[in-house]
């Protein structure tokens, strides 16, 4: 139960990635996210795998632990893929009964096929594989800073954030204890029609959310305690900041950009 | 001379407070609290004053407990001077601030740290050190110093190896410390505990007290602990109790426990060796003098003295008050009873595919006999839940063989009944409520065993009549009750199932003394009326007192297994396990030094010391 389900999916390490500042990566992969939406050519997308395999390496992950993150979209990926390849036009190059598949939608359906694969393995490298979910937070915090001046609740959103976070493992083991608990009183959960489920939930849902509430009451008190006034002249233990390495990397992703953008007037066949 | 892990507290406490008391006269005044009444404005029509008039007074450097039952208004009190409420009438100053204004009520949170019940719900960081720094952070420091007072906090309570760690990771002993660090970083003048051990083990809870007694000494800070816990009490300074909003009593530890009965009349304990003095200062028409039976010592010298005296022939042991008291356990033929749970060679091993996989049962094998109350005890880890839910089911048995009512609990198709046969309730288990009503709730087992509407009814009543719940509550909702009785309909939701046997996992955790003394009252009474019953606890004087007999797992293992008697004539072996001695059976320890024919295996002080004066009464002399 609650024991098999991993929390975000980092995997600790001391990679060139890992020691990246997170806002290079959230950049970075936003960036990235861009460039592979809005490319269609061929060269473009070789140069972007390119630039993925790079990650990769960098990463120092195994190839195995990263494919893993596509297993999850691998149904959208199948329908996304036979979508695309039985429609479009041009020259038909297979046809049996009423299947019939076309040179256009192939190439479509391939090069979906490849943007898809790119889009998830680099976000999963960039951000989720090699970024703890606080370090995301601090970063989104960071980079939403302007905002505060708009009157948008920056620090807020990212104080719910970190809370979130720092009682997800809590709340799952207090779901097993109460899973067990009603289990023990004769509750069976895998069993019998969706309506006597559906009351099993009943019995899990209502102590988890009345022990939450209380939970939300005694950390209000504890921050209180400790002095917590909002946002307002708060200052942080880990301060971001930006290496030689960062600099090192944001030149490489300009290249990348520029090379994406470039190569397909070079190559204007393809 | 240690007798048990708890008294090398005690006796550190007690040379702190040589130190302290000569220092104590010269120091200001830290808190004032002056004709202060407070009322929760709950929108109710009848609002209840939560208290009422109270004065009190906490010199800086002092180190003052504060005693009362659930309810009595302690932890409003503490509340308020963490200025987390604000009184509607009285005089409020804290190290020289009144909480007039925003600026002064940070001020006052700056200077006392408090530290909450449960340690969950007070971690507000991902990882150790991010939690630490939340409280500088919010005094807005530089980087630079945020840096050094985390580790600094972290070094001192002993986690700084631990800092880059989730805080879910450690154990509640672990996060107490943890809250700790969290108000050291902010340097304060004052440590309020609201009933900051009340969910720790003892073995934790020691290190915990030890912790602050020796941050009290390096750091000069003021103490206020809001407790049940004798021990603790006995290492303040001066104590207030608080009943129903008021401050009953406050003074020294001995001004307050010669007023033994009083305190007791509150719902509150008293240390044992002063109640088997008490008892014996009564039966010997004897009253203590001031301070006569402060100190375990001294209280065995009183007792001694009482009892040595030239005999005068007094008629108080009457033939009533000598039928109330319970027999001493006689060995009972377990044996020779019917099997209802059969335990062979279980082992088991959480994670066994990784590396950190943790041993948690290694080959123990049990019997449990019909119409037996058998205590399990152990240190935290022990293996002593993960065994429980063996018995359900819950955890299949591999390698191992458990068998309830004869019926194998690894064969999935006997599930269903084995639980219908063993009722299992776990630590707080009123957190498991979920009906609208009481009824509903007790009724949820019954329902999910298929029984017919009638006879479910009559079963609710049934329990309900068995642990005390007054039908006039069966219609209320149970989030409406207070935590004992919500207790009590989670013990009676698992009677309403007709278990064979009852498995009880540390029932009376987090109650104040008179909830516990009640529900322990319940279930003696089902024992009484031939119900089996399995009861984890921590409390050795519950367990010698109640059980025919005890397990004591260590790592996992079968460690001892006997009568109280036999198991607690070992003391090494239980010290050796993390445990204490009954209280009582120290006490009879000491005295047995004097006079070896002492019986020292008996674990109630009321028989104590009936046995003590009985003894004397014959002719015996100590």
């Amino acid at each position: 139960m609650a024991q098999q389900i991993v929390l975000g999916q980092y995997v600790p390490g001391s990679s060139f990635l890992h020691g990246l500042d997170p806002r290079t990566k959230l950049i970075s992969a936003i960036l990235l996210m861009i460039l592979t939406l809005s490319s269609m050519s061929v060269v473009s997308l070789s140069v972007l795998a390119l630039a993925v395999l790079s990650l990769m390496i960098l990463s120092r992950l195994k190839i195995g632990l990263i494919l893993r993150t596509i297993r999850p979209i691998i149904l959208l990926l199948v329908f996304a893929f036979l979508f695309n390849l039985f429609t479009g036009k041009g020259e038909i190059i297979f046809s049996y009964s009423f299947i019939v598949i076309r040179e256009d939608g192939l190439i479509r359906a391939i090069k979906i096929l490849v943007r898809l694969v790119l889009l998830v393995l680099s976000t999963s490298i960039l951000i989720t594989l090699t970024t703890t979910p606080i370090l995301i937070a601090d970063a989104i915090e960071n980079l939403l800073g302007p905002l505060k001046r708009l009157r948008f609740p920056v620090h807020e959103i990212s104080m719910m954030m970190s809370i979130a976070l720092r009682f997800i493992p809590t709340l799952l083991d207090e779901m097993q204890k109460i899973m067990k608990a009603q289990s023990s009183r004769g509750a069976d959960y895998d069993t019998g029609n969706a309506l006597k489920r559906a009351r099993g939930f009943v019995s899990i849902l209502v102590p988890l959310f009345i022990s939450s509430f209380r939970r939300a009451d005694d950390l209000a008190t504890a921050m209180e305690a400790r002095c917590y006034r909002g946002g307002k002249n708060r200052t942080r233990l880990k301060v971001m900041k930006y290496s030689r390495h960062d600099l090192l990397f944001a030149v490489m992703m300009i290249l990348t950009t520029l090379t994406v953008y470039a190569l397909p007037y070079a190559f204007p066949g393809l | 001379m240690a007798i048990s892990p708890l008294s090398n507290t005690w006796e550190l406490s007690a040379q702190l407070e040589a130190i302290f008391e000569r220092e104590i006269e010269k120091m200001e005044t830290g808190v004032l609290l002056q004709g202060i009444s407070f009322t929760y404005d709950l929108g109710l029509p009848q609002e209840t004053q939560a208290l009422s008039n109270i004065n009190l007074e906490v010199r800086a450097g002092q180190h003052v407990a504060v005693l009362g039952h659930n309810g009595s208004g302690k932890s409003t009190l503490a509340h308020l001077i963490n200025a987390l409420l604000l009184p509607q009438e009285g005089n409020i100053v804290i190290f020289g601030r009144e909480p007039s204004d925003d600026e002064a009520i940070w001020e006052i949170r700056c200077r006392s740290g408090m530290v909450f019940q449960n340690p969950d719900n007070q971690i507000i960081g991902t990882t150790l050190e991010e939690d630490v720094a939340f409280g500088p952070e919010n005094l807005g420091l530089p980087q630079k110093e945020l840096r050094q007072r985390v580790d600094f906090s972290l070094k001192q309570v002993g986690l700084a190896e631990l800092a880059q760690r989730p805080p879910h990771t450690l154990s509640g002993g672990q996060k107490q410390k943890l809250a700790i660090a969290g108000i050291l970083a902010m340097e304060p003048s004052c440590l309020i505990l609201d009933e900051a051990t009340a969910m720790l083990d003892p073995a934790s809870r020691n290190d915990f007290m030890n912790l602050v007694l020796r941050l009290r000494a390096e750091r000069e800070l003021t103490v206020i602990n809001i407790t049940h816990n004798m021990e603790e009490v006995l290492m303040s300074d001066y104590i207030y109790v608080v009943h129903n909003g008021k401050i009953a009593l406050h003074g020294t530890a001995s001004d307050i426990f010669d007023q033994a009965e009083l305190i007791r009349s509150m719902g509150l304990d008293v240390p044992v060796h002063i109640e088997i003095a008490g008892e014996i200062a009564r039966l010997t028409d004897q009253p203590l003098q001031a301070a006569e039976a402060f100190s375990l010592v001294d209280a065995v010298k009183a007792v001694s003295r009482r009892l040595s005296d030239p005999p005068q022939l007094r008629a108080k042991l009457t033939m009533n008050e000598k039928a109330g008291r319970s027999l001493s356990p006689s060995l009972k033929e377990f044996t020779e009873r019917k099997t209802l749970v059969r335990v062979r060679g279980l082992s088991y091993t959480y994670n066994p595919d990784l590396e950190q996989s943790v041993k948690a049962l290694s080959d123990l094998s049990l019997d449990i006999y019909e119409g037996e109350f058998l205590g399990i005890a152990g240190h935290s880890g022990s293996g002593k839940s993960t065994f429980i839910q063996h018995l359900n089911g819950l955890i299949r048995p591999e390698p191992g063989v458990v068998e309830v009512m004869g019926l194998d609990v690894s064969v999935k198709k006997n599930i269903r009944k084995v639980r219908e046969h063993l009722g299992l309730l776990f630590q707080y288990p009123e957190q498991q409520l979920f009906e609208e009503t009481v009824a509903a709730d007790i009724a949820f087992g019954p329902k999910q065993m298929g029984l017919s509407q009638a006879e479910i009814e009559l079963r609710v009543r049934e329990a309900a009549e068995l642990t005390g719940l007054e039908p006039a509550l069966l219609d209320r909702s149970p989030f409406d009750l207070s935590g004992g009785q919500m207790r009590r309909v989670a013990i009676a939701g698992i009677l309403a199932m007709k278990p064979d046997i009852l498995v009880l996992d540390e029932p009376t955790a987090g109650l104040d003394p008179a909830g516990r003394d009640e529900l322990l009252d319940y279930i003696q009474r089902l024992q009484e009326k031939g119900q089996t019953i399995v009861m984890i606890s921590h409390d050795m004087d519950q367990l010698a007192g109640l059980c025919d007999r005890i397990l004591v797992l260590k790592d996992g293992a079968k460690y001892l297994l006997g009568t109280p008697s036999e198991i607690f004539e070992d003391e090494k072996a239980i010290v050796n396990a993390g445990l204490a001695m009954p209280r009582t059976k120290i006490f009879l320890e000491q005295l047995s030094k004097i006079d070896p024919s002492i019986r020292t295996d008996i674990f109630d002080p009321q028989e104590a010391a009936w046995e003590l004066y009985g003894n004397y009464q014959a002719g015996g002399e100590v």
